[in-house]
């Protein structure tokens, strides 16, 4: 068989890969009857990896009959980096920023979930007040996340203002973020045994700003989404999965809650201070592309509460941030700089760091923006991992997406891959 | 101020003490599932290995060929209806070199446990679990792609994230991290220019680029 690129090129780069996607292409709803008639003639269309729409580099070789789609093959890796591989080379601190770099849009979600990870492999309890900040932090990279999403999803269905509403407040959490954890992209303020820095007052001052300005606004965007008629004619029943499809296919996070599914990790296995806050987890029963933007819609709402009680606790709640045993965390800046202990401690913690017992394994699972994320650590006695592996949301989600596309209209491709919200980052690790 | 005893729960070469377990400050309750574990021993009796213990985390070992029955098994009676998780893990000197696991959670009765295969590196073959979680289905194919663990009768074991040319298995422990030489061809910077295949020529010891050999 050959293979051809849209402009009828022969692939010359990568043939055997081409040849075998397409050939699954074509071998999985099997019947192709051959027509001479240009319009009844089946094409294959080849979207991505490079396509604004894609959220990333994400593939999909479609098989369409005029505008329908019959059959769909998903193709991922292009922004494969071996991070499991990398993993294995490192010392879990060493290894933590990389986690920035796996879900771009909420990358303080991700150091948190890897940090827990480490911390059940090693048995570390984490002081309180850090609990408190991180769990914090998440939500608000939760609303970052979301936001984002639906900045591009709304643009992706042709509203280009929300983008930029949207915008004007990731700006403002980015802000916070730079104040808090020193960066505004790649934080990486997580640390073993807690977290880099405390949260400082006007850290909290801008938190304070952010909550009624935001509340307001969603509040003010909703009536012109929920009842816009172009929106809500493009979403509903478009890209629609059943409870029992998701369950099996193992969509995860905002998608599977879309299909009725009332399933979060914060609850089913609470972790930080999930069990001592009060919110709700939002379920929608239709299953369809409108519903997973409710779902959205309203976990950030409930991220908001989340937030405003971490921040009530957070006003009277004192104490370290990180762990005081230089076996599990590094010791705080003062220590490193005026006693000799100290010093040694944190060259032992850069050199080595936190060595788990031989032999341990732990899987740590935690609820991120895009779903259930979590880490598979194997312990070989040393200061790094000797396996990692990564359940990462978006890879689980996107396998949903060949079920989904096929049997579509060409034109809701777009819209069924941005209200699966996958990150390339995270689903090709 | 008063000298205080460290308190180790664990010194690192040693496996980790019973008191660790109980200690473990993010231990769950959801990952120890007692019930299904003794009606899985009672149910396969030998085709159960070991079970392991670590975190709270219940680990049971099953053997190969009745990996399908035992989740088929937890699905109808325990209501391990989601699969979480698979992949593989590389032991590299031990006697059964490859694992692969499973990470099941029964939604309802808020459980999770994991099981795990051993596989021979002579064989490296498992039974496909995906008719009884189609989840599984992606989850393989990165298995295959990453360890060369074949799933027998997966529908379309093609290779996750490495294109289909690529021949090496990038997370099995003898894979350099650097990776290997040429086994990446990549397009070259010019239009009429022809596909290169070693694209940092300087990191593997400034060997001049080798031209790729693609039929016309």
């Amino acid at each position: 068989m050959e293979v051809r690129t849209d402009q009828n090129e022969v692939f010359s780069f990568w043939p055997i890969h081409n040849e075998r996607l397409f050939a699954r292409l074509e071998s999985k709803h099997l019947h192709v009857e051959p027509s001479t008639d240009p319009l009844e003639a089946e094409m294959s269309l080849n979207l991505g990896p490079q396509h604004p729409a894609t959220h990333g580099v994400l593939r999909c070789a479609l098989k369409l009959d005029g505008e329908n789609i019959k059959s769909c093959v998903i193709d991922i890796g292009y922004l494969h980096r071996g991070i499991e591989k990398l993993a294995e080379n490192k010392t879990y601190q060493e290894f933590m920023p990389y986690t920035d770099r796996m879900d771009y849009l909420a990358p303080y979600s991700n150091n948190v979930a890897f940090c827990l990870a480490v911390e059940k492999l090693a048995g570390i309890e984490v002081p309180l007040r850090a609990q408190y900040i991180r769990t914090l932090m998440s939500e608000l990279s939760r609303i970052s996340s979301h936001l984002l999403w639906m900045g591009t999803m709304v643009m992706d269905s042709g509203a280009l203002s929300v983008f930029l509403w949207t915008f004007k407040y990731r700006e403002l959490l980015y802000s916070i973020f730079d104040e808090v954890a020193g960066a505004r992209f790649t934080v990486s303020h997580s640390r073993i045994g807690g977290i880099a820095g405390d949260l400082s007052q006007r850290g909290v001052d801008m938190i304070e700003d952010f909550l009624p300005k935001f509340t307001e606004e969603l509040d003010e965007w909703m009536p012109f989404l929920n009842r816009n008629r172009i929106w809500v004619d493009r979403n509903r029943g478009v890209g629609v999965i059943t409870k029992e499809e998701a369950l099996a296919i193992g969509m995860t996070g905002p998608n599977l809650r879309a299909s009725g599914v009332k399933f979060d990790i914060r609850r089913f296995e609470p972790y930080m201070v999930y069990d001592r806050l009060d919110f709700d987890i939002p379920t929608r029963e239709e299953g369809d592309s409108f519903a997973r933007y409710l779902v959205r819609q309203d976990e950030m709402k409930e991220s908001v509460r989340i937030v405003r009680q971490c921040l009530d606790t957070l006003a009277t709640l004192q104490g370290p941030i990180r762990v005081d045993n230089a076996k599990h965390a590094y010791p705080s800046k003062n220590e490193v700089y005026y006693s000799m202990e100290g010093m040694i401690h944190d060259f032992v913690m850069t050199d080595t760091g936190v060595c788990p017992p031989k032999g341990a394994e732990v899987y740590h699972a935690t609820e991120a923006p895009k779903g259930e994320l979590g880490f598979f650590l194997i312990s070989d006695g040393t200061g790094s991992p000797w396996r990692m592996h990564i359940n990462s949301p978006s890879f689980t989600n996107l396998q949903a997406l060949e079920n989904m596309l096929e049997g579509c209209m060409i034109a809701d491709t777009v819209i069924i891959i941005g209200s699966l919200d996958p990150v390339m980052g995270e689903a090709d690790k | 101020m008063a000298h205080r005893t460290l308190d180790f729960l664990f010194s690192p070469v040693d496996p980790p003490k019973p008191s660790a377990e109980r200690k473990n400050p993010l231990a769950k309750d959801s990952t120890f599932d007692a019930d299904a574990v003794t009606a899985l021993q009672d149910e396969f009796g030998e085709r159960i290995g070991d079970v392991t213990l670590y975190a709270n985390e219940h680990t049971v070992y099953v053997d190969r060929e009745s990996i399908v029955d035992v989740c088929t098994f937890l699905k109808d009676r325990f209501g391990y209806v989601y699969l979480s998780d698979l992949g593989g893990i590389d032991r590299f000197t031990e006697e059964q070199r490859f694992e692969v696991l499973y990470n099941l959670i029964a939604m309802e009765r808020g459980k999770r446990i994991r099981l795990k295969v051993r596989l021979d590196e002579e064989d490296p073959v498992v039974p496909s679990v995906y008719e009884v979680y189609p989840a599984a289905g992606w989850n393989e194919r990165e298995c295959w792609d990453m360890f060369g663990i074949r799933f027998d009768g997966h529908p379309d074991l093609r290779r996750m994230f490495m294109p289909e040319d690529f021949e090496h298995f990038p997370l099995r422990k003898e894979f350099p991290s650097l990776g290997i030489p040429g086994s990446l061809p990549l397009p070259s910077q010019t239009d009429d220019g022809e596909i290169v295949e070693d694209p940092y020529p300087a990191a593997h010891g400034s060997k001049p680029l080798r031209r790729t050999p693609f039929p016309e």
